[in-house]
């Protein structure tokens, strides 16, 4: 009953438009006022305490160093490395795209971000060169996804913070499946451009590619850098990534010198900007998770699911079906923090390994990413293209349907996520 | 007049949090290998430097300085449009409605960041008579506390500015999440340079406009591997006007 008031309120105050943290906060704030006696002075303490953990303070680093990474040259110069590689198959510049996405993904943690790094300089490209909008649009803006699911990700560790799993294994868990899905997706791409004899671009000489490789490889030693890191122990994810900051910082600014000075505190400003939506969403929904925890809600609802006999087929598909819904009308951080608390519970009850379920969870979030009404990717794709959202949305249908069939793949073939950081020991 | 001001504080708050704050833990990861370094290759002089520089300090202040940016800066988000809602249905209603829903969920907006404000206050005001002190940095509790009501008091008066600002005008702030900042400058700069330049991203729109003109929308599949120019260009590198 309580579990039927709290979701109840939270969706008409949702649907009302108002920003996703503050009708969490408000509900939580009206049923602790209303139905129960818990002193509602202790929300203010909740508020403090519920950001107050080193772990997600990735996320602000994570953001800073990929928008120095944005701003800066490094996806230009990865964009050529890229295209130097791939460019001679069928596709040319979509296969530059796919690769030069995972490429950046492997960089940067947040998938708007990769789209808006690949696609602003790598679309004009492929227009001049005489591929449809359509084709270059649905490719940079699915491919844009590989941005959460190859390490760093902010939306794992968002997961991470709210079901307390290791940043570091979900991290390791990523990479191969983020491998094989930038497959697949290259797959898609190659058979499109096959039928339609889209441009291909002369073979480049490996001269070409060791050069463009070198110019490079400042981007590409941050992969190192921060996989090696974390994987060794030399740094927590949360170091990683403010040392990731300062390397892309130096990199934008001293090495590639494609940012002025005068320019950082700009991107330090738009970089607080989204750090602070996002920890203020994380705020109110540690807070709306606590409510749930006080009412016994998950537990509840994982003692049901166990009993109707669902099993953890059944229970994965209808999570599968769950995120992909709350994906069309809903931002990925916001769905994580509000689904993972009640979810996981569940899925361990069901002895899902939660970093398979992580993993899990990111590919959904992926898949929301271009689904409308509400797709980040998207938005910024139409944005980089001045096409229309409908025209978006159904120029990355091929590919949409590559990640489904991924999805299928990933959620009951737990090895593939879960092999990696099984050999290295961090499971 | 004073508003500006409080705008740019504001901004140089949280500019300066951010900076701060990653600069703080990068130095501190400094620091730690740098001693480890040292032990493994017996430089002792540096050592017993590093060893006296105590950083223990580091994470908890980054902490704070974390929750203090993200208090300002959900305010700030505020001014800048960047807290997303569902407005899937609000924008499907007519204008009147929708008028009437925007403005509920800003006044609701200033609701709760007004109520969270005076709860943290009223925390505040109660440890401030207390002797707790914080862990690390052993600062009296309540000064890094004291981020929750002047934070959320700022939030609620920026809720009430944007409401205010709608009220008469219609207009909401707007986050543009396509815009990359400082991609005009970049070629600019290249011009100045005399670098030959990347493709501007409207040009390249109105050229495909152009293209579907003359072959016509389903033009691209009339376009034989012949057709497409054989050029040499490399993806952004080589794609000059």
């Amino acid at each position: 009953m309580n579990a039927a008031i709290i979701f109840g309120l939270l969706l008409a105050l949702m649907l009302t438009g108002m920003p996703v943290s503050i009708a969490l906060g408000l509900t939580v704030l009206t049923f602790l006022f209303t139905m129960t006696t818990v002193p509602i002075e202790s929300v203010g303490l909740k508020l403090f305490t519920g950001i107050e953990k080193f772990e997600i303070m990735a996320i602000p680093f994570f953001i800073l160093a990929g928008n120095f990474l944005t701003h800066g040259g490094v996806a230009r110069r990865m964009i050529a490395f890229a295209t130097s590689m791939v460019g001679h198959h069928h596709g040319g510049l979509g296969l530059a795209a796919v690769l030069a996405c995972a490429l950046f993904a492997a960089v940067s943690g947040s998938s708007p971000a990769t789209v808006v790094a690949i696609g602003s300089i790598l679309l004009p490209a492929m227009l001049k060169q005489g591929f449809p909008k359509r084709f270059g649009t649905g490719v940079i803006a699915s491919s844009g996804g590989l941005g959460i699911l190859i390490p760093p990700s902010i939306v794992m560790v968002m997961y991470a913070v709210s079901t307390n799993s290791s940043v570091g294994a979900l991290f390791i868990a990523g990479i191969v499946p983020g491998i094989v899905l930038a497959f697949m997706l290259g797959v898609t791409t190659w058979w499109i451009a096959r039928r339609n004899k889209y441009p291909r671009l002369p073979r480049a000489d490996w001269a070409t590619r060791i050069k463009a490789f070198r110019r490079s490889v400042w981007g590409l030693l941050l992969i190192v850098l921060v996989m090696g890191g974390i994987y060794s122990g030399i740094f927590t994810p949360t170091e990683a990534a403010a040392v990731s900051a300062v390397y892309a910082f130096a990199v934008a600014v001293f090495v590639y010198k494609d940012m002025p000075l005068s320019r950082v505190p700009r991107v330090l400003l738009d970089s607080a900007n989204m750090s602070a939506m996002l920890l203020y969403i994380i705020t109110n929904a540690v807070l709306f998770s606590y409510l749930l925890t006080s009412e016994n809600i998950p537990q509840a609802l994982a003692q049901w699911m166990v009993d109707t006999g669902l099993g953890p087929v059944g229970f994965l598909v209808a999570v599968n079906l769950l995120l992909l819904l709350a994906g069309n009308i809903m931002e990925p951080s916001s769905i994580i923090l509000i689904t993972a608390p009640i979810l996981f519970p569940v899925a361990m009850a069901l002895g899902i390994n939660p970093i398979h379920f992580g993993v899990m969870i990111t590919v959904n979030m992926e898949i929301g990413m271009i689904t409308p009404p509400v797709g980040l990717n998207l938005y910024v794709a139409s944005g980089i293209s001045r096409m229309g959202m409908t025209e978006t949305t159904v120029a990355c249908f091929p590919w949409l349907v590559t990640m489904l069939v991924f999805l299928m793949i990933l959620t009951y073939w737990p090895a593939l996520s879960l092999w990696l950081p099984r050999t290295m020991g961090m499971l | 007049m004073p508003l500006r001001i409080l705008d740019h504080l504001e901004e140089w708050l949280i500019t300066f949090l951010i900076g701060a704050a990653t600069l703080l833990i990068f130095v501190a990861v400094l620091h730690r290998y740098g001693m480890d370094l040292s032990v493994r290759w017996g430089w002792d002089p540096l050592y017993d430097w590093l060893f006296a520089i105590n950083l223990s300090w580091a994470q908890e202040l980054c902490i704070y300085m974390f929750v203090w940016m993200a208090k300002f800066g959900a305010a700030y988000g505020v001014r800048t449009g960047i807290h997303v809602g569902v407005d899937v249905l609000i924008n499907q209603l007519p204008e009147r409605w929708r008028r009437k829903l925007v403005l509920f969920g800003l006044g609701a907006g200033a609701l709760f960041t007004g109520l969270v404000g005076t709860f943290g206050a009223t925390f505040v005001w109660h440890m401030a008579h207390t002797d707790a002190t914080s862990p690390d940095l052993e600062v009296p509790a309540w000064i890094p506390y004291l981020a929750i009501p002047l934070g959320s008091y700022l939030m609620c008066f920026r809720f009430l500015q944007v409401a205010w600002a709608f009220f008469w005008t219609g207009e909401l702030p707007v986050h543009e999440q396509a815009k990359v900042e400082g991609l005009d400058d970049e070629i600019e700069h290249d011009q100045a340079a005399g670098l030959p330049e990347a493709v501007l991203v409207g040009e390249s729109v109105a050229l495909t406009v152009d293209r579907e003109h003359i072959l016509g929308p389903g033009g691209r599949h009339r376009r034989h591997g012949g057709q497409a120019k054989p050029s040499g260009h490399k993806g952004s590198q080589g794609e000059r006007t």
